[in-house]
Order: C-alpha cells, then structure tokens, then sequence
C-alpha cells in the first residue's frame, strides 16, 4: 500500500505543470548559494543602474524606439541589420566614454537623434541603406558616450555594460514591434505620428541642450 | 489540484538545502562548488552564452560535437589552473573571447568541424585555466573540476538546443539569435576595454 502511495506521489510529482518544474530546477540551483567562492559583487546593483540608464533618460529612449521603429518601416533588411549593428556601434562608442576620450556636444548629438530618427519615420524617408546604417551609426556613438562615461563608476562594471545593452535592445524591439503596425493603413499613419512625436520630443531636448530653453 | 501539486514541489525544492549539506558531509560539496563557480560570474556565462549561440547557427552535426569538445576542455584548462599558478594571458583570452564568439554569432558563422571545435577547445581551456582553484587537493580537486566541467556541458546543451530550435524554426529567430551574439560583443568591448585601460592605468 505505502509502495503504491509512494509511486501514486512520485508519478504526480513527475506530471507537475512545466512551470513548477522550472521553479523547482530554480530553487534547487539558488538552494546551493552558500558554495559560491569567487561570486562577483554588485552584479544586480550593476545590472539595474546599467538597465535604468537609457530608461530614464526620455532623449535616449525615445531615439532608441525611432531606431526600431524606422528599421520596421524600412522593412527588410533593415530591420534586422539596424538592431545587430548599433549594439556594436553604440559599444564603440561607449568604449570612448570609458577611456576619457572627450566627444564633443554630446547632449546636443543625442537630442538630434531623437529629432532626426523621429523625422525619418514622421515623413517615411526611405534612403538607401548604407545611409541609413551611417546616419543611425553616428547617433550611436553619442547614445554609447554617454552610457559609456558612468561606467567605471558603477558597482560592477561589467553588470553595468550588459545592463545598458539589453536595455538599449529592449528598446528597440519595442520599437521594432510598434512598427509591425506599418503593415495595416491605419498603422502606418499611427507609426508616422508616432515618429512626428518623437522628432518634437527631441526638438524640445535639443532647444533645452542649446540653451535656448 | 495542481495547486497541492506545485505546493509540494515548492516544498520539495526548499528542501536541498538540507540534502546539500549531507552531501557536503559526503565530501560531494566541492562538486557543487565546481557546478555553481562558472555561473556566479557573467566573465564566463556571457562567453560561454555566445558558444552556444554561435553553435546554434552551426549546422547540427557540427553543433553537436561542441557538447562533448566543450566540457572537456574546459575541464583540462580547470585541471591546468588548479596546479599551475595564475596566467594574466588566460585573463585576456578570456576577454577575447566575448568579442570572437559574439561576432561569430553576431555575424552567423558557418564554420567547418575543426575551426569551430579549435575555436571551442580554446575558450574552453582558457575558461577552465581561471575557473582553476589551487587550495583544493586529491579528491576534492576532482570533485571540483568534474562540477566545472558540468556546468560547461549544462550550458552549452541548453544555449546550443535553444538556438538551433529557434534558428530552424522561426523566422525571427536566427535574427534574434544573432542580435544576441552582437549584445555580447557589445558588452565585451566595453568591459574589455575598460579592464585593459584599468591594468595600463
């Protein structure tokens, strides 16, 4: 009888929903925290302020959503190229932050992206690609500087650099997801206005980063 | 129903705490050390992530060599790091690393049999070298590196199957794999200049 009960429990054990499986593959892994000997420090602290950082500044994450809306609109293959070359060509970018290499006008750099790429999508503009890759390439420098300059500052700086980088692709999936709209009539008006709201938004930063507000 | 079900499996899973300790008192604690050190650092997870995804853009007959290169060489590298002393080359290799396999991925790679297991064997010693801990002897040495060597294998398995999956069955999903691979060269850089600056400063 208990051999039964005991195959009864360990079969309904073994058909548990796949999440809890996961969750107990989880636990038993966090379970074992006490046998790390060479854990690194400030890795969620390094994380958070490396993902908050293009979060909280509205020029960048609105310019990094034009970046993903502008590369849907633009269709294949831009779409894809757009979001795998400015990863790198942001990190370029914040590698000069690191080292103290001075990029001039920097907030006034970052504030025109968002008015450029925001115009780009508002009037469809449809260059050829090399352009396009240029044109968000050299943003990309300006957005990497930036988040470049915090980093030897943070905690942990390697949690810091994987933090700004998925956030920075977070943004631009989501970019990326707006822009399937393009697909419907009424998306593609709802994505140009979209776009219209962006080039205002860094119009407004840009006017704030020359002093003129 | 399935409540009482994942209220038991929550309690099951709360419960190796215990059963580690009896392991440890078994002498079989090193081996877990040797499972978890890998992954408490993001220095070999990112790299290690990029292997996978690269050997996810690798045709399967190719991938799945790297299941059986991988662990071993990284096990050899841990055996090299616990008895000879730290190698500052190994740290720069291991830097190295993120930027090769990422661009690798980021730039989907085919490459044949041989330059992909070298490029594995490689990163996989260079990785095992830091993971190497001299304070442990006999036994516990083994114990240790076998869990290293594990952790490799676990990793691999599952990055390399998740990305084949996802780079055979969705359309997206060779894209995402490679915008992925570009996040760890991105990362790499960074931290990679930033160390070097770091030890020249």
């Amino acid at each position: 009888m208990t051999g039964l009960c005991k195959q009864h429990a360990l079969k309904r054990l073994c058909t548990l929903p796949r999440g809890a499986g996961l969750c107990l593959g989880l636990i038993a892994l966090l379970g074992a925290g006490d046998v790390f000997a060479h854990a690194e420090v400030g890795v969620a602290g390094g994380l958070a302020s490396g993902f908050l950082h293009p979060v909280y500044g509205l020029d960048h994450l609105v310019a990094m959503v034009a970046v993903g809306l502008w590369g849907a609109q633009l269709g294949n293959p831009a779409i894809w190229m757009l979001p795998i070359t400015f990863p790198v060509v942001m990190a370029i970018g914040g590698l000069l932050g690191v080292a103290g290499v001075p990029v001039p006008l920097i907030e006034v750099g970052i504030s025109a992206s968002a008015l450029a790429l925001g115009a780009m999508v508002a009037l469809n503009m449809r260059p050829p690609l090399a352009l396009a890759a240029a044109l968000v390439g050299v943003f990309a420098i300006f957005h990497g500087h930036a988040h470049g300059t915090e980093l030897p500052s943070a905690v942990n700086p390697l949690a810091y650099g994987v933090g700004f980088v998925i956030s920075t692709g977070l943004l631009h999936l989501a970019g990326i997801a707006l822009g399937v709209m393009t697909r419907w009539p009424a998306g593609d008006k709802a994505v140009r206005i979209l776009g219209g709201g962006i080039a205002a938004l860094g119009a407004f930063f840009l006017a704030g980063s020359v002093g003129f507000i | 129903m399935r409540i009482a079900s994942f209220a038991a499996a929550l309690w099951l899973g709360l419960m190796p705490n215990a059963a580690f300790a009896h392991l440890a008192s078994t002498r079989f604690g090193e081996f877990y050390g040797g499972l978890l050190h890998p992954y408490s650092t993001l220095t070999h997870l990112l790299p290690w992530l990029a292997l996978g995804l690269l050997g996810g853009l690798q045709s399967p007959a190719t991938a799945r060599w790297v299941l059986l290169a991988f662990p071993l060489a990284v096990a050899v590298g841990a055996t090299l790091g616990s008895w000879l002393p730290p190698w500052p080359p190994v740290d720069t290799l291991n830097l190295l690393s993120f930027i090769v396999l990422g661009l690798g991925a980021a730039l989907a790679l085919r490459l044949g049999r041989p330059a992909f297991l070298g490029v594995a064997a490689l990163f996989g010693i260079s990785h095992g070298y830091a993971n190497g801990i001299a304070e442990l002897s006999g036994s516990e040495r083994l114990l240790y590196i076998g869990g290293v060597a594990c952790a490799a294998y676990v990793l691999i398995a599952l990055v390399t199957a998740a990305a084949q999956t996802l780079a055979q069955q969705r359309q997206w999903g060779s894209i995402a794999v490679r915008a992925a691979g570009s996040w760890v060269v991105a990362v790499g850089l960074i931290f990679g200049g930033f160390t070097l600056l770091a030890l020249g400063a």
